[in-house]
């Protein structure tokens, strides 16, 4: 009897303990529960595996530019080697962070060959107009069903595609046009000779609004290394009519002239500005690349989730409707068919939930809604422990033992059962776990953590709550315990 | 109340029902795999094939406006530029039109941007609060396949090797046909339910595979083991025994089960929509999950 009134007080030091970390430590929720967007990256590379240290250094350009965007209380972490999972709390838009993140951003300045003056012209006009048609197609939204429209652009894309020697695969409009366009980059981009200087050499980007018009230009801050290569590059091509290009992933986004009076020395003083007509909201983005540098290898968006704030919030709800009906269908089923027992196994069930929230927040587990679903299902696994031991107790009561030595040996013969039956469930959870993605690890922690708290208040504190409860001498009739119909058996 | 199945009786019977139900679900499963339209034993949703899902609610008043899903599909022709997009999009209004449902081969997030932009101004004003939107390239969708076939695969096998360092042959053999009993029948309902109501899997569904296994050989476990114990102080026949084994924890195996559907109901009644599947296939795992660890199991154990 001592040692059970330590349990107990034991019990009740635990659950105080539950309730003040449940207080003062919150729960961490998923983003389907507070809403938010989470985006997967997947590191492309195509033969071997990615290392580690590729893996850490796009971890840290990635983060670099999150920081950058000033996103609020981002989230970057690593996921089984190849893929990031970046989640957006709240209602930010992951449109901006993919098309930011994306891009490689690679930036390279390269010089044009000689002798290239008139095929450059050329490209740099059907550039033009093929932008132009781009432009055209997008903002003329209705009149696309436009016959004539679709004619004069069909008809267009003849005419560049023959002049450039070129057809695209595309079957639409659209797809032809953009096909068309990056052909065009390529060309222009073959006309420049790669220098040593690159986006490695930069140590900041900035951007600002151009005093003659209203668009925005870049400006680069070079390291003292880069500079001087920058200087030593430019002075070769100055006064020439050969251009300095500005190549970001293989599309040149300017090209411009060295004036005849950088032939001495170069362009000094370490910075550049690239003007190539940019929004405002563009130049942020090139600067936010520019700053992170750029990724050692290829990343692609592969999986966006978004949820919004109020969805989130219907979804906690529901899971707590959940939650706390199907808690009162199994306290009504245990209560009418054992009565007392059928409290106590409540009340440990009670006990139980508040043990593992407060284990929640102490790991922390993250609350996904997957991982909800998991925790109320350990709810009915919880019982069946609680019914093994009383289905035992019955028996021995039926067999006319005394209620102290029922309630004892029904405890001391389910014990290896109980432990032997989780064990496979315990199994698997530690399987999905282990393989599972980051939605399914959330359900394998919330009903692996259950299955296990569950040996605890089922075995532990079902006894120490049923011990005092026949410490009351009311309490102790037999039929308490038993339905009437079967204690006539 | 004592329980009294006749398990010997009713051997056949019960063999027969499970060779029916294992029947009717390869059926489904062959039917499935070699019709055009699926050419899969079960349907695989966006999950495991890429893809773009989104829910958004309209703002609207009580009764909202009602448009019928060819004519915003055919104006979303009109002003989306991506075409092989749209030639593939399905859309439903739910809820009394205010909830828009589509589902759409894999965008890109600037595409998918425009998509709703392009449903606003057709169907808008939209409720972006309660947007939900999901966008699975085809590329992870195939690693999702086959890690969940993978996590599968090694569960069902640490289950066997428990099972054989627990219980002798027989014993480990039974346990375990009756787990893929289990499995098969869900697997194949959820073959049918594709068919008939087109419903998809999702990496859920491999997740509630992978709980019901664990789960319905627990209860197996829990019935061999009081086999086991009566046998070894027993006073009737082999087969007697194993009867009177299966009826002392008939209460026990029919009262847990009870108390994890209950839960599992509350899900499916007042859960998120995303669980729905989910839960309706544990319910189902566990009620055959039960039915095969009272009935099927131990009348495989019974002699001749």
């Amino acid at each position: 009897m001592k040692r059970r009134q330590g349990w107990l007080f034991f019990i009740i030091f635990l659950l105080t303990l539950s309730v003040y970390l449940l207080i003062n430590y919150p729960l961490q929720l998923g983003l389907d529960l507070r809403g938010g967007s989470q985006l997967t990256l997947q590191i492309i590379k195509d033969e071997g595996k990615v290392t580690k240290d590729e893996l850490e250094a796009v971890n840290s350009v990635i983060d670099r530019r999150v920081n950058n965007l000033g996103v609020s209380e981002s989230n970057l972490q690593t996921l089984g080697g190849d893929q990031l999972i970046l989640e957006l709390p709240g209602e930010q838009n992951p449109l901006v962070a993919s098309r930011v993140l994306g891009k490689t951003a690679l930036l390279e300045f390269r010089t044009q060959k000689e002798g290239t003056f008139t095929d450059l012209k050329t490209l740099q006009l059907q550039r033009l107009n093929i932008k132009e048609l781009i432009e055209q197609y997008s903002s003329a939204e209705k009149t696309q069903n436009d016959n004539n429209f679709k004619k004069f652009l069909q008809d267009d894309i003849k005419a560049i595609e023959q002049e450039l020697n070129y057809s695209s695969a595309s079957i639409d409009l659209y797809g032809k046009l953009i096909e068309i366009k990056k052909y065009i980059d390529k060309e222009i981009t073959n006309l420049f000779i790669k220098t040593d200087l690159s986006g490695k050499d930069l140590i900041n980007a900035g951007r600002r609004q151009e005093q003659t018009n209203s668009n925005w230009e870049v400006l680069l801050t070079f390291s003292n290394s880069g500079g001087e290569k920058f200087a030593e590059i430019t002075k070769s091509i100055a006064g020439t009519n050969q251009l300095l290009a500005i190549i970001l992933d293989g599309e040149s986004i300017s090209e411009a002239i060295v004036g005849s009076q950088f032939t001495s020395t170069g362009i000094t003083g370490g910075s550049a500005t690239i003007s190539g007509n940019f929004s405002a909201e563009n130049a942020r983005e090139l600067e936010v690349q520019l700053k992170g540098g750029s990724l050692p290898l290829p990343i692609e968006i592969v999986e966006t989730n978004s949820i919004g704030a109020l969805l989130g919030s219907k979804n906690i709800l529901k899971s707590l409707y959940a939650a706390i009906s199907g808690l009162i269908f199994v306290g009504i089923f245990m209560i009418f068919n054992y009565r007392i027992l059928g409290f106590v196994s409540v009340l440990s069930l009670v006990l139980y939930g508040f043990f593992n929230l407060a284990l929640y927040s102490l790991i922390p587990v993250t609350l996904t809604l997957p991982g909800i679903s998991g925790l109320i299902l350990s709810i009915g696994m919880a019982v069946d422990a609680n019914i093994l031991i009383f289905e035992r107790i019955r028996e021995e009561l039926n067999d006319g033992n005394t209620l102290t030595r029922s309630i004892d040996s029904g405890f001391q013969r389910a014990n290896s059962s109980i432990v032997d039956g989780h064990i496979t469930t315990l199994l698997s959870c530690f399987v999905l776990f282990l393989l599972g993605t980051n939605f399914v690890k959330g359900f394998a922690a919330t009903l692996g953590i259950g299955v296990l708290i569950s040996l605890f208040t089922s075995l532990n504190c079902s006894k120490t709550i049923l011990r005092f409860f026949i410490t009351y001498q009311s309490l102790r009739q037999k039929n308490l315990y038993l339905p009437r119909n079967n204690f006539s058996n | 109340m004592k329980y009294n199945l006749e398990l010997l009786k009713n051997k056949r019977k019960i063999i027969g029902f499970s060779t029916f139900l294992i029947l009717l679900s390869l059926l489904g499963i062959l039917y499935s795999t070699f019709n055009t339209s699926y050419k899969k034993p079960i349907n695989l949703g966006m999950d495991f094939v890429g893809g773009n899902e989104l829910r958004i609610e309209r703002v609207c008043e009580e009764d909202c406006s009602n448009f019928s899903p060819d004519s915003v599909l055919e104006k979303l022709r009109e002003i989306s530029k991506n075409k092989n997009v749209l030639n593939n999009i399905k859309l439903q209004f739910q809820n009394n039109n205010k909830l828009i449902s589509i589902r759409t081969p894999y965008l890109s997030n600037e595409e998918s941007n425009n998509l709703i932009k392009n449903l606003d101004n057709i169907v808008g004003p939209l409720n972006y609060e309660s947007k939900d939107s999901r966008l699975i390239g085809p590329k992870l969708g195939k690693r999702l396949l086959t890690n969940c076939v993978t996590s599968l695969l090694v569960a069902l096998f640490a289950i066997s090797l428990y099972l054989t360092i627990r219980f002798d042959k027989n014993y480990a053999l039974f346990a375990l046909l009756a787990l893929f009993h289990d499995l098969l029948i869900v697997f194949g309902i959820f073959s049918w339910l594709g068919i008939i109501l087109s419903v998809e899997v999702n990496s859920l569904f491999a997740v509630s595979l992978l709980t019901i296994a664990g789960y319905s050989v627990n209860d197996t476990v829990v019935i061999f083991d009081r086999i086991r114990e009566n046998l070894k102080s027993r006073k009737e026949g082999y087969n007697e025994t194993i009867q009177l084994s299966v009826n002392e924890s008939f209460r026990r195996t029919t009262f847990t089960s009870i108390t994890t559907l209950f839960p599992l109901l509350s899900l499916i009644l007042f859960g998120s929509y995303s669980l729905f599947w989910f839960s309706l296939a544990l319910s189902l795992g566990i009620i055959v999950g039960s039915y095969s660890s009272i009935l099927l199991a131990p009348s495989l154990l019974l002699k001749d």
